[in-house]
């Protein structure tokens, strides 16, 4: 099986929720309860166990480029997802083989097999996947992996009604990404980039599966600026705990040793 | 839809269940309540201060990441299985002299008991607690909570066989049980090192000698409260005293700050991380100075004993809190990973 993603281009998104609707709706996730922010119209607020499309509203009194405004004031829409890592934290982490790597190359989490130990929460470099206290699991998007099955498309992709979300092959995907970023560079908006789209672009995680074209820092959507998987260097702490470790023994025995006075 | 509310069957989810079927991916999700709560969403909000959005650039001040899920049987179980490590590489390293004899059997009683009791600790926190045997269900190397897992079940098997066999039980199990202890004392700091979370993840090379340094301290600490002659004492004494300096100087590096890492190491100095870490290091610093006076008495030993134990309880949870800070401030995520990119353009 290839390889499928999600492109999500920022550019075009109107911050309609139609993703977060579908997505609640197809996968049938229990509400989360009326609130309001107050920030923003992000009432929302970021991916959760019960949430697994978000759109952040960032709203700011700035000009972008190429904007003619009264005064300085711009919204920049995105709608953030689980980026299905090439290298996956979550995935890494997971002592229980729950979390795997589906034919479609995404990374699921099968329900009836994760006891909610809760450390792929801590390994996710997102901040995607949680536990659901009352439930006791962890939950991310599936990338819907029981349509994808079926030969459809995720839900929040068949929903999308500007196409922010496109959903397809992930060579495809790129190439298509690609164009978009030139023809935006070439109407002269030049602070687009793509966003984790290759191993290159972004090396912590050798890419991601469902990667986005963005406007602005990273961080300004509350994305990562250099994420990286937990396991890359973890080689040092395994490092420093053998030297610990021997120094443990060598401690031991040399107390029982000046005691003893290494008589035998 | 009061019916099905008071059916108790789709709770939370508006649908009445005759009309139509809950298949979806997410639908086995349990709700508690009725009407929706705020889940974590709620706290927070709570949690976080009202600052200008354009003096940073984030997203409205909200946590990037995730904060750890763990409750408080977590850290507890990190300070029992550095006493079981601790306890059973001892009871490997004493000769078999009978003037040792209570020492070893404590030794051995006290890991066997760590690595029963400590399990049973992390299943308590488990969302799913019967299915606490999926930890088994795989080993997968880059996991430590899997490595740890697998360590744990082995170190609890040959603690018990070296409980039940005592001193006759044959070199090969007493030291098996030794190796098994160190990797059960110290897997923990690495699991804390391979993770997101900035704090730890700043950390991850010298989180492996705390807990390891702890271990020993707290092992000592343990062992001091229980009645001892006076070549035990001084056994128990000692390598307490290597752990505890140890200990000391791990701590004072984890507080370290660099520009590299400002955002990230701050917890140490506020809120409930902050005061479990300075009880910790007042703690550990008072347990020193007891064993440091010359006048022998089982009270003094017992009292610097007690000190160590709490010190190296309250260090367990400092850890967690601290992280749990780290976690919700956006910028300690951010600041030192573009300093890193910047570093390296």
């Amino acid at each position: 099986m290839t390889a499928t993603g999600f492109f999500t281009d920022t550019s075009v998104c109107i911050g309609c929720k139609a993703c977060e609707v579908a997505c609640k709706q197809w996968n049938q996730l229990p509400a989360d309860g009326n609130f309001f922010s107050g920030r923003s119209y992000d009432n929302t607020i970021h991916l959760e166990a019960t949430t697994w499309r978000h759109v952040a509203f960032v709203e700011r009194s700035l000009q972008l480029s190429g904007q003619i405004t009264a005064r300085p004031f711009s919204w920049l829409l995105m709608s953030d997802v689980c980026k299905h890592c090439k290298r996956a934290g979550c995935l890494e982490a997971c002592p229980t083989g729950a979390i795997v790597r589906t034919e479609f190359e995404s990374v699921y989490v099968q329900p009836d097999v994760c006891n909610g130990c809760g450390y792929c929460v801590v390994c996710c470099p997102f901040g995607v996947i949680n536990r659901r206290e009352d439930d006791g699991r962890a939950w991310k998007c599936t990338l819907c992996y029981d349509r994808q099955k079926t030969g459809g498309e995720p839900a929040c992709a068949k929903a999308c009604p500007t196409d922010s979300i496109t959903f397809g092959k992930l060579d495809e995907l790129r190439e298509i990404a690609r164009k978009r970023l030139e023809l935006l560079h070439s109407r002269g908006v030049h602070e687009a980039y793509l966003y984790g789209m290759t191993d290159d672009d972004q090396p912590g995680t050798g890419g991601l599966h469902a990667f986005f074209l963005l406007l602005d820092r990273p961080e300004a959507y509350n994305l990562p600026p250099e994420p990286a998987v937990p396991t890359k260097g973890v080689g040092a702490s395994w490092g420093t705990m053998g030297v610990a470790a021997a120094g443990m023994l060598v401690a031991a025995v040399a107390a029982v040793r000046s005691v003893e006075g290494g008589k035998k | 839809m009061s019916q099905a509310l008071t059916s108790g069957l789709k709770i939370g989810r508006e649908m009445d269940p005759d009309l139509a079927m809950l298949t979806g991916e997410g639908a086995q999700q349990r709700v508690k309540q009725a009407e929706p709560d705020a889940g974590s969403i709620v706290p927070l909000w709570q949690r976080i201060s009202s600052r200008p959005a354009e003096s940073l650039p984030d997203y409205y001040r909200l946590p990037l990441l995730k904060e750890p899920v763990w409750i408080w049987s977590v850290p507890a179980y990190f300070y029992l299985g550095g006493v079981a490590g601790g306890c059973a590489v001892l009871a490997a390293a004493l000769p078999g002299k009978r003037r040792f004899d209570a020492l070893a059997s404590w030794c051995r009683l006290l890991a066997c008991a760590g690595v029963t009791v400590g399990p049973a600790l992390l299943t308590w926190d488990l969302g799913k607690m019967t299915r606490f045997l999926n930890m088994l269900r795989v080993f997968r190397p880059s996991s430590p909570m899997s490595v740890g897992s697998w360590s744990l079940a082995g170190t609890g098997m040959l603690a018990t066989l070296s409980l039940l066999l005592g001193k006759k039980a044959p070199s090969s199990v007493r030291y098996g049980t030794a190796l098994g202890g160190v990797m059960v004392a110290g897997y923990t700091g690495v699991l804390l090192g391979n993770t997101a979370n900035p704090l730890w993840l700043e950390k991850r090379r010298l989180l492996p000698p705390l807990f390891i340094s702890s271990a020993i301290a707290s092992t000592a600490g343990a062992l001091e409260l229980l009645p001892l002659n006076l070549h035990e004492e001084k056994v128990v004494q000692r390598f307490g005293m290597v752990g505890k300096v140890g200990e000391a100087a791990a701590m004072v590096a984890m507080e370290r700050r660099t520009p590299a890492n400002k955002e990230a190491v701050y917890g140490f100095e506020k809120g409930r991380g902050g005061l479990l870490w300075n009880a910790a290091k007042v703690a550990l610093v008072a347990g020193v100075v007891l064993d440091l006076i010359p006048a022998k008495s089982s009270t003094r030993r017992k009292a610097s004993g007690l000190l160590t134990t709490l010190g190296a309880i309250c260090l367990r949870y400092a850890l967690l809190e601290t992280g749990k800070d780290a976690a919700r401030e956006p910028q300690a995520v951010i600041g030192p990973q573009r300093r890193r990119m910047q570093g390296g353009e």
